[in-house]
């Protein structure tokens, strides 16, 4: 158990990169259009994410720096004020969308109105920031996010033609009556979801938090190795539910209950139990990770005294801009706008953030004066810089695949 | 005076030709002893003749990989030089003029001072 | 550049602002961040006129911070009255952070957090208390 519980940074940071609102509802589509057709991008979206999680928990563990203050250091104020707003809004948009995810849930739950949930659960993620150890709120969202497995034992349940999925994985093709420009779309949008830049935000802050050093490289190292290989599992099995239950029926998926169907199919009422906790857990955490990111980043850029191990009082700006986050959120759900619709567009601020995130922690990952003998490897370095141009043409390719397709409609 | 005015300034020699801008300013702390440290003396500065983008941290020595980063950067600040404080003849709001017969030095930090090694 | 000479070694340790200086955390005395560096400043140079050989170099007087850092960005200048400084006296160590050896709530700058602290942050419960 406490082995469990030392990886619950890992896996919290995960889930909000691969099972978040918009994930959940992306993997279904994905799955429900395509089969399994996109697993590659998963699957490379996973190594880019471990790599370069890796090397920021790593710059965090050695120099006790987080990413944004490398970023802001790196960079200088102009781009580094570039990627401030860019990833800002990414945060903003996924946190408001993971509020309405964790509303969504609870309708699913209890057929009560998301709109009367929605600031429930603003006040809970705040009260939770507010209140609760940082350790406490990664180990039970964490846990409870685990839940989630059932889409994998639905899968098992369903008793699919094996063959068929491992082939449409193997051989990937575009499905009938399916435009190639969409699938491209889904597979940067799987790509930039998986890379998400407030997974390194809040993976390396979390080590500050946890007071790592370089003692805890080993720690550091089974965080990324198990935590984000879930959520990329996680993610493929629920794009796996959707291919063998909706897939055939052609049904398209446009809300949360679709994306349980086949999960409710497979394993009756127990099962949606569930992964109604599981949705409940997966969302609420990445709310808790993005409202976390959000006043992580600002704070470091300007060099606001932050964290959860310190009291509030002592981190004055840093509460201050979250619980404004939040009511902001609040607002933009309060005008009826779709959260899962929220996501989508934020994907095109990753066109500015990826790039100015995962460079800055590439070079200084390579500086002596702050890792001293813990510099990158040369292996490290060569993917590195395979995932640098990876990451440039997705970003470049976004914003295009995005007008072109009508956001994948 | 704010010193990031004088960043990215251009800088001419004294024929008036333009031979770069402004990169950094390198500070030397051996001035008169404070109550920790001793005053921060301005020392010189580095002037890098194609490009005001940052370098990066590039310029020590001990800093070149990814191997791809370190000589794009190299390349893009080819002909960077270092001029003392007594090379500078005048500034101005929008330049830096350098006094006839000024020397060239080599810009590259040997290490960094950040490390107790 | 690498056919030049290397500048004669002088004895201090050496800081180029850009490098070592600009956009590093600022840490007062017990560890607390206090502001990123956001311009420097030095002792005046008399602009536009020429300087004498054997003219004293400029030292650093400040760290700046506060509106300084959007005329960084945007351009133009702050009037003086404005600029928010941590004197370099204050300074005990540069490494890859900043050291200062005074407690941050005794420096000017940091009126905006203490004053978000005492107004709002303080007046919500549990504002005060270690996270449990």
């Amino acid at each position: 158990m406490k082995k469990l519980l030392g990886i619950a940074l890992g896996i919290l940071t995960a889930i909000g990169g691969f099972v978040d609102i918009g994930d959940l509802v992306t993997n279904a589509v994905v799955g429900s259009r395509f089969g399994m057709g996109l697993t590659w991008v998963v699957l490379v979206g996973v190594v880019g994410i471990c790599l370069f999680a890796q090397m920021s928990g790593r710059v965090a563990a050695v120099s006790g720096r987080a990413t944004f203050e490398i970023i802001r250091e790196r960079l200088g104020p102009r781009a580094g004020l570039a990627n401030l707003a860019a990833s800002f809004l990414i945060n903003l948009m996924t946190l408001t969308a993971e509020i309405g995810g964790v509303a969504l849930a609870l309708q699913l739950a209890t057929s009560v109105e998301p709109m009367l949930w929605m600031p429930v659960a603003a006040f809970g993620v705040w009260i939770v920031i507010w209140r609760a150890k940082f350790s406490l709120l990664e180990n039970v969202t964490g846990l409870l996010g685990l839940t989630l497995i059932v889409f994998a034992v639905a899968v098992f349940l369903l008793g699919p033609d094996w063959s068929q999925l491992i082939g449409q994985a193997l051989h990937p093709t575009v499905s009938q009556g399916e435009h190639t420009v969409t699938y491209w779309y889904y597979a940067v949008a799987l790509f930039g979801a998986a890379m998400t830049p407030y997974e390194v935000f809040f993976f390396s802050s979390g080590a500050i938090e946890e007071k790592w050093t370089v003692k805890s490289l080993a720690q550091s190292r089974v965080n990324v190795l198990v935590g984000f290989p879930l959520g990329g599992f996680l993610s493929l099995a629920i794009a796996a539910c959707a291919t063998i239950v909706l897939l055939p029926q052609s049904i398209a998926v446009t809300s949360l209950s679709q994306v349980v169907l086949p999960v409710v199919q497979a394993g009756g009422k127990i099962a949606l139990a569930f992964v109604i906790v599981g949705i409940l857990a997966a969302t609420f955490g990445a709310a808790l990770e993005t409202t976390l990111s959000s006043g992580y980043t600002l704070s470091q850029y300007f060099g606001w005294s932050w964290g959860k191990f310190r009291r509030p009082a002592q981190a004055a700006r840093f509460h201050v801009s979250m619980i404004i986050c939040l009511l902001i959120g609040l607002g933009v759900l309060a005008t009826g706008v779709d959260p899962v619709l929220i996501t989508e567009i934020s994907v095109v601020f990753s066109a500015i953030a990826l790039p100015l995130t995962y460079l800055p922690i590439l070079i200084v990952a390579n500086d002596p004066e702050y890792m001293g003998e813990h510099v990158n490897g040369r292996l490290t370095n060569a993917l590195g810089m395979v995932y640098l141009v990876i990451i440039l043409v997705a970003a470049i390719a976004a914003i295009p695949l995005m007008i072109i397709t009508g956001a994948g409609a | 005076m704010i010193l990031n005015d004088l960043l990215g300034l251009d800088v001419f020699d004294d024929h008036g030709e333009r031979v770069g801008s402004v990169l950094d300013a390198r500070f030397v702390i051996d001035g008169r002893p404070g109550q920790t440290l001793a005053e921060a003396r301005l020392d010189g500065l580095v002037i890098s003749p194609h490009s005001r983008h940052s370098y990066l941290g590039y310029e020590r020595m001990d800093m070149n990989s990814p191997a791809i980063i370190n000589a794009l950067l190299r390349w893009m600040h080819r002909g960077t030089f270092y001029v003392r404080w007594e090379a500078v003849q005048r500034i101005t709001e929008h330049d830096v003029h350098l006094r006839n017969g000024y020397r060239r030095f080599d810009a590259r930090l040997s290490a960094a001072p950040g490390t107790t090694s | 550049m690498s056919d030049l000479t290397p500048p004669p070694r002088s004895a201090g340790r050496v800081l180029d602002a850009q490098l070592h200086l600009l956009d590093r955390t600022v840490l007062d005395r017990t560890g607390v961040p206090v502001t990123t560096v956001d311009a420097l400043e030095i002792t005046d140079i008399e602009v536009d006129t020429p300087i004498e050989p054997g003219t004293p170099a400029p030292v650093i007087t400040a760290l700046l911070s506060g509106p300084v850092l959007g005329t960084r960005i945007f351009g133009g200048r702050p009037p003086r009255s404005r600029l928010e400084r941590i004197p370099w006296s204050d300074i005990t160590d540069v490494g890859i952070v900043i050291k200062l050896g005074v407690d941050g709530d005794s420096l000017d700058l940091t009126w905006v957090e203490r004053w978000m602290r005492d107004k709002i942050i303080s007046r919500i419960p549990g504002g005060r208390h270690d996270p449990e």
